[in-house]
């Protein structure tokens, strides 16, 4: 999207300032659309959105939007959409994306529900400042949203968001706010590639986060599936146990009928056992017994 | 008889200097000197300017211009008014101006240094101009500046790293100029993305590729 043109040949220079124009004209519609699109998706009980007014359409109309702020006020190009504590209900508005020169968006304090998108850098990779704070989402926190480079602000506190933050978010070197409390989380707390930390507070009321601020994490490094391997040879152990009980009962009991009853054919499975092979045929035994 | 000569001869004096600042332009007025001074460099087929008038005591009656309560400048708002013609160095000569608004307009010729000068200033919109130069370097004096946008221009030279130390800067616009060199990613510029330097010669903002993840924890 962003182009570093290096004095390129006068014909080409026509054709990309055509493209710019183009491209000019094009941004501004898209940005009108992309307010369309938010107020459409969200459902607005308290008519807080009144003032987005889309039948008049002229550059710089949305720029007088509540909680819109322009690059510049007579050109539809959107900077900021801040529409916290509005009552707004729905989930993340994926029409944000057509806002293609974002750089804060703030719906803190609504009712949003839903998860955060996956692919949430393809939507507004440029955001600097994201506060999706006291709201209802769930999920886990995308690991994409490390792919947001610019970030500075990211507010994720108060919400229902569950598993581990993804360390990816370390490499968020702008970095300067970062809260995840009362949330659910666990896990280990990112260590920021830029040395920054962050107070406890940031991760506070959760259900598993460890690691400074906060205190380390137990025990060496785990795997999740160790538990499944450690129930796995518990039982495998367990089943083998049962197996030789079984087959010890029967043997005693085949042994003790065998003094009392004579039975001729279990004689005859004995004496053809033969080492090896006597466990094996005491199976059959069992099946033969059973049925 | 030489009493009655000197006497009058004093009188005619005083009388003399009366009348000349009676009718001299606002030479008290400084600040009216300065719009003035601009006035008269620019072009101005739509008559925006008429108002401008230099006799005035002080400009806080012309037109597209905002005084404070003490009659001293804080607005000029000239955005989108047809004119060219060049920019003065008395523009600094506004101590407690706030919005310099200029942009949407065929002006040329350089950002005079001395717009470093204006320490109280807000807002400082010259996009949409044909201005060329370099971006002065003055203008990291600008300790309250909150909206920088120069976009727009024929603005050479490389971005001084002075912008950096403006803490207050919320929205800066240097997209389509011929700037070069590196774009400072210190100091306030963290707070912006490659959409204000999009469209120059500048070296690319350098992109950090996600790499494995490292050390989980402690």
């Amino acid at each position: 999207m962003v182009k570093y043109i290096r004095a390129p040949p006068p014909l080409v220079t026509i054709f990309l300032w055509f493209l710019l124009i183009e491209s000019f004209s094009n941004a501004s519609q898209s940005d009108v659309e992309c307010l369309r699109a938010i107020r459409d998706s969200l459902q607005d009980p308290s008519n807080n959105l009144a003032s987005w007014d889309f039948s008049n359409t002229t550059e710089g109309s949305i720029c007088h939007f509540t909680g819109v702020d322009c690059w510049h006020d007579d050109e539809n190009r959107v900077l900021n959409i801040r529409i916290a504590d509005m009552g707004l209900r729905g989930e993340f508005p994926l029409g944000v994306a057509g806002c293609s020169s974002i750089t804060g968006f703030d719906i803190s304090s609504n009712n949003i529900h839903g998860n955060i998108p996956n692919n949430i850098s393809k939507l507004i990779g440029y955001v600097t400042t994201l506060d999706l704070s006291s709201n209802q989402l769930s999920g886990q926190i995308p690991v994409d949203i490390a792919n947001c480079t610019y970030l500075n602000h990211l507010r994720l506190d108060d919400n229902q968001l569950t598993g581990q933050i993804p360390p990816q978010i370390g490499l968020l070197n702008r970095i300067k706010t970062f809260s995840v409390s009362r949330n659910r989380l666990s896990g280990p707390v990112p260590r920021f590639i830029n040395g920054t930390t962050f107070s406890a507070e940031n991760y506070a009321n959760n259900v598993g986060l460890c690691g400074e601020p906060l205190p380390p994490c137990q025990g060496p490094a785990r795997k999740s599936h160790a538990p499944v391997i450690v129930g796995g040879a518990v039982g495998g152990v367990a089943f083998s146990a049962l197996v030789f009980g079984i087959v010890m009962f029967v043997f005693m009991k085949k042994m003790s009928r065998k003094k009392k009853k004579g039975d001729p054919l279990g004689n005859k499975w004995a004496k053809s056992i033969k080492g090896a092979k006597r466990i094996k045929a005491s199976y059959m035994y069992i099946f033969f017994w059973w049925h | 008889m030489d009493r009655s000569i000197v006497t009058i001869l004093c009188w005619v004096i005083v009388c003399f200097v009366l009348v000349l600042e009676r009718f001299s332009p606002v030479s008290a007025n400084s600040e009216g000197d300065a719009l003035y001074a601009l006035r008269s460099n620019l072009a101005d087929p739509n008559n925006v300017l008429q108002s401008w008038d230099p006799t005035r005591v002080n400009p806080c009656t012309y037109l597209h211009v905002t005084c404070n309560i003490d009659n001293s400048v804080t607005r000029v708002d000239l955005g989108n008014a047809n004119l060219s013609g060049q920019l003065v160095p008395q523009l600094g000569q506004l101590p407690n101006l706030q919005y310099l608004e200029l942009y949407s307009n065929n002006i040329s010729g350089r950002i005079p240094n001395e717009i470093g000068n204006l320490t109280n200033l807000v807002s400082l919109d010259l996009y949409l101009n044909s201005l060329s130069g370099p971006i002065p370097d003055t203008l990291g004096r600008l300790q309250r500046l909150r909206f920088l946008r120069l976009n727009n221009n024929s603005l050479s030279g490389q971005i001084p790293v002075t912008l950096t130390t403006i803490s207050t800067l919320q929205v800066l616009d240097l997209s389509n100029n011929q700037l070069t060199g590196r774009i400072p990613v210190n100091g306030s510029f963290q707070f912006f993305t490659p959409n204000s330097f999009a469209n120059n010669q500048l070296d690319p903002l350098p992109v950090f590729p996600p790499t494995p993840s490292p050390s989980q924890g402690l």
